[in-house]
């Protein structure tokens, strides 16, 4: 993404070479009481790319995103994100250093509007303190503008500007997840995380994520991983895949060569588990 | 030191110097302990079956309460009166499905509960307007309620226990346990907890919203009668009770608002709690704690345990 | 057909954000202060000063600093009354300490102290949410009242046990106390609250307002965005009491004169909470209507009867105040759960497209 507005505290993404690793999650087990929901999971996401994380309800995906951002900590494992190693992690660090997601059951911010969800997005670069705000005036206006306009072009990006002034809660589920997305985009992330971006919607609005998706990852360089579970998806717009089983991984790797392992097929056919 | 001698080991002093004393504190405790945990109860049983905090729990206790004093002011005979008023009672509960929790189904829980708080208003009032603000006494004796005292000699000292308290212990846990029963036992208490559950659920399978709550106010509504005539029999009957319902609010966080057996423990320690606070420790401060004590050793507990004593424990998913 | 904003463009991001983006609101909005600034003054009496516009604009100040906490941050607080309280005996504290200092300078101080205390009863916030918090709140609700009446330091050991407004001005001018007339009074009060409407109204749009927000409609999201929720809840637990400390203080030192513990107890708190239900969770411009409603409602009711001719007992009236008070806001609630403001937001959108209505 192209920086428009200073941003010292955050290094520009154009430093990271495409193809280097941006994250490793290495050996990662997480458990509910006696529940395992991931056990000794281990992949990597590289600078530049979009993986799929695949596989049937259950499989842990979503609890995979959840220890990615933070909001669960693996008993075991290490997850590095740009080299620095870290364990335990409270989701507002995960944002701070640049990791932003959607997520499966929308998590918009009802009571207000597309705009402000947008532009909530922008919190974390917002510096102006709080008697700036009090009187809003000067910095504190300039700033709010300048974060403003970065806000439309996103609009623009997913052609939702009649919507900009609807509060959320009265919008369409395929819209949502539309604006959802913006509000992830408004953070400027390194990581894009997403969660069945997809999933409810019909094959126009299908077509139309797709087509974001892979402008952001082309336009922007950023770099994403989603959950999907419509397959034609899924081999269309990733470069890599990782498909997970009970919590376990079962394969890794171009579309193409998933498609083809024998594990997968099982699991998601069904057929003999042992 | 003065100090720290006098916070941590002269009341304990004072409770082995006179233990005939000390368990009399503790017998006042448990006495009110049982009646928060009974008001508490109606928290609970609302707040299972519609999701809503009933702030008007208290009121509906002064309500219920001054509506069987003025009832035999009329020279309607008592237990007549008391059979009245628990038609008031269901009237009352009819009247609030009817005008406030169906027209409000499916909003937020905090307009509900704002939604209570006018209730309140309303009820004292109406109550005020009808009854008049003074203060009545209860109709012990005509209920057939015990009166008088009995003196035991225990711990080298005596124990004064008043006969109405150990009716109203004994009518608590009777109460407790009917209604633990009901909710647990028959068919109607499953459709409670199904209901308790997920309303959306419920309706789907065939089980009335609308008759749910009815049941389940009238008999808080009961409880509140029960309780009414209990704690106006131990003081007078005023508008001035409705602060035992402030009382029962810590009880009920301090439990946990879904438990019943909460509601019980949470009484009981904040009865003999606050009691045992306000007589060893409340001179130190000057006195008149137990208006608040009570919720510091909720906040207390709720520090530990966000989700109170037997509350169960959320998993927060996204 | 005359508030319609047809014609009206926006050439700048700055103008789009404005308070009042409609010109006719404008207009609107500038009638009103020069209403309040000018006409109250020349026309009104001091009773009507007294009893209806002072404190309706006190009342005004707490419901918005109720409405910050509760409306955008989602924490509901049956604390107002005790937060109020301190605002009002740190000023007379401040006040008996530094009697010639200007006086408006200490009811703002006194701000600041109710905001620490409500810091400190918000920080149950970080664990306990929704109804426990509330319980929580009254928490601060009974232990305040409680200090009022047991600390004599307080009240400076008065034998009424109550605080007592001395003279004190500000400006060169008497605007405390029993000298003080009541037309620098309200001047004082209403310039208080134009200016401290005014930053909320700021704080409110800018970044603080939506990380509030944020908190109240999903604080997990708010998070996985990067806003933390403790320090958010506290700065709004902070905002709040300021200027519930400040209407606090106004109440006494602008308004009563005089104030028993008694005055700042749960039924304030339940008075202010019910003028932010009734104007508007949410809504800035609701503050100034539930205040109205409810404040001029019981000085209405009265005169009903007296003009049918029924004359009343006193405590008539108040009783069928809170039978009719307590019903209404369960009518409004059910019309209407987001109050007057809301209804206010229909008119106008329907004033827009009338006499058309397709």
């Amino acid at each position: 993404m192209v920086a428009v507005m200073d941003r010292p505290e955050m290094p520009p993404t154009s430093l990271a070479v495409p193809g280097d690793v941006l994250l490793e999650v290495a050996n990662v087990s997480l458990a509910f009481g006696g529940v395992k929901a991931i056990s000794n999971i281990s992949f990597d996401i590289r600078q530049g790319e979009i993986r799929a994380i695949i596989g049937p309800n259950g499989a842990g995906k979503t609890s995979m995103l959840n220890v990615i951002n933070g909001f669960y900590h693996p008993q075991e494992g290490t997850i590095t994100f740009e080299g620095k190693v870290r364990r335990r992690m409270r989701p507002h660090e995960a944002a701070r250093s640049g990791v932003a997601r959607t997520f499966q059951n929308v998590a918009l911010f009802r009571g207000m509007t597309t705009l402000d969800n947008i532009m909530s997005g922008r919190t974390l670069m917002m510096r102006r303190n709080f008697f700036w705000q009090a009187l809003r005036f000067g910095p504190a206006l300039n700033e709010e503008i300048a974060h403003r306009k970065r806000v439309e072009e996103i609009i623009d990006f997913l052609e939702i500007q009649h919507i900009r002034k609807t509060p959320v809660g009265k919008l369409p589920y395929g819209l949502q997840k539309r604006v959802e997305l913006g509000r992830a985009l408004a953070m400027e992330p390194r990581l894009l995380l997403l969660d069945e971006p997809m999933a409810g919607m019909n094959l126009e609005e299908k077509e139309d994520m797709s087509r974001f998706i892979l402008d952001v990852n082309q336009q922007f360089g950023t770099t994403i991983a989603l959950i999907e579970h419509d397959m034609g998806v899924v081999m269309d717009i990733s470069d890599r895949v990782v498909v997970l089983d009970y919590g376990k991984k079962i394969g890794d790797g171009p579309p193409d060569e998933v498609r083809a392992n024998q594990d997968v097929i099982d699991a998601y056919l069904g057929v003999s588990h042992g | 030191m003065e100090t720290l001698y006098l916070v941590f080991i002269d009341p304990f002093v004072q409770m082995v110097q006179a233990p005939d004393f000390f368990l009399q504190v503790l017998w006042e405790g448990f006495v009110s302990g049982v009646l928060y945990a009974l008001i508490a109860l109606g928290f609970v049983l609302i707040f299972k079956a519609s999701g809503v905090l009933n702030f008007a729990q208290g009121i509906m206790v002064v309500f219920a309460a001054l509506s069987l004093v003025g009832l035999t002011a009329l020279g309607v005979p008592a237990l007549l009166s008391l059979v009245v008023c628990v038609a008031i009672m269901f009237v009352l509960a009819v009247g609030i499905e009817r005008m406030v929790l169906r027209p409000l189904v499916n909003q937020p829980d905090i307009i509900l509960f704002m939604a209570t708080i006018g209730l309140t208003y309303f009820l004292i009032g109406l109550g005020e307007l009808i009854f008049g603000g003074e203060p009545k006494t209860m109709v012990t004796e005509e209920l057939l309620l015990p009166t008088g005292s009995s003196d035991f000699d225990v711990a080298g000292g005596f124990l004064i226990l008043q006969h109405i308290d150990i009716a109203a212990a004994v009518i608590a846990i009777v109460m407790v346990a009917a209604l633990g029963f009901f909710f647990s036992k028959t068919r109607i208490g499953r459709a409670l907890r199904a209901v308790a559950d997920d309303h959306q659920a419920a309706l789907s399978v065939g089980i009335s919203l609308n008759q749910i709550w009815v049941i389940v106010w009238f008999a808080a509504g009961i409880v509140a009668l029960v309780t009414g005539i209990m704690w106006g029999a131990r003081s007078d009957v005023s508008f001035a009770l409705q602060i035992v319902a402030f009382k029962a609010l810590p009880v009920i966080i301090l439990g946990g608002l879904t438990s019943i057996p909460g509601a019980i423990v949470g009484g009981l320690v904040i009865g003999i709690g606050e009691k045992i606070g306000e007589i060893y420790w409340g001179p130190l401060v000057g006195g008149g704690i137990e208006g608040w004590l009570a919720y510091i050793i909720a906040l207390a507990f709720l520090l530990v345990r966000p989700q109170g004593l037997f509350g169960e424990r959320i998993i927060e998913r996204i | 057909m005359f508030y319609r904003e047809a014609g009206q463009y926006k050439t700048s991001y700055a103008a789009d954000m404005a308070v009042f983006p409609i010109r006719q609101d404008r207009i609107g909005i500038g009638v009103i202060l020069a209403v309040a600034f000018v006409g109250v003054p020349l026309l009104a009496g001091d009773f009507f000063l007294n009893s209806i516009m002072i404190p309706f604009l006190i009342f005004t100040l707490a419901t918005i600093g109720l409405n910050i906490l509760t409306g955008y941050c989602g924490q509901l607080s049956l604390g107002t009354g005790a937060f109020m309280g301190v605002g009002a005996y740190a000023c007379y504290k401040l006040t008996s300490i530094f009697p010639d200092t200007n006086i408006l300078v200490w009811i703002l101080a006194s701000g600041l102290f109710s905001a620490a205390v409500g810091v400190v009863f918000g920080l149950p916030s970080l664990r306990i949410k929704g109804f426990y918090l509330a319980v929580a709140t009254l928490a601060a609700q009974f232990f305040l009242e409680w200090a009022f009446i047991r600390i004599p330091w307080l009240y400076n050991s008065n034998a009424s046990g109550a605080i007592e407004v001395a003279t004190r001005t500000g400006f060169g001018v008497t605007l405390a106390g029993p000298a003080a007339g009541a037309l620098p009074r309200y001047f004082a009060v209403l310039a208080i609250v134009v200016v401290m409407t005014w930053i909320a109204s700021n704080l409110l749009r800018g970044r603080i307002g939506r990380s509030f927000m944020m908190i109240r409609d999903m604080d997990i999201a708010a998070e996985l965005i990067g806003v933390r929720p403790l320090p958010t809840k506290l700065l709004a637990f902070a905002v709040s009491s300021f200027y519930c400390g400040v209407a606090g203080a106004m109440m006494v030192f602008f308004w009563l004169g005089a104030a028993e513990p008694s005055a700042f107890s749960i039924n304030l708190s339940f008075q202010i909470l019910f003028m932010v239900i009734l104007g508007g969770l949410g809504s800035l411009i609701g503050c100034y209507l539930g205040a109205a409603f409810i404040w001029i409602l019981p000085i209405l009711i009265p005169m009903v009867p007296e003009a049918l001719g029924l004359p009343l007992e006193a405590a008539t009236t108040e009783h069928i105040n809170f039978v009719v008070v307590g019903a209404l806001i369960v009518a409004v609630l059910i019309v209407e759960p987001h109050g007057l403001a809301r209804m206010w937001q229909i008119l106008k959108q329907k004033l827009r497209v009338w006499p058309f209505p397709y």
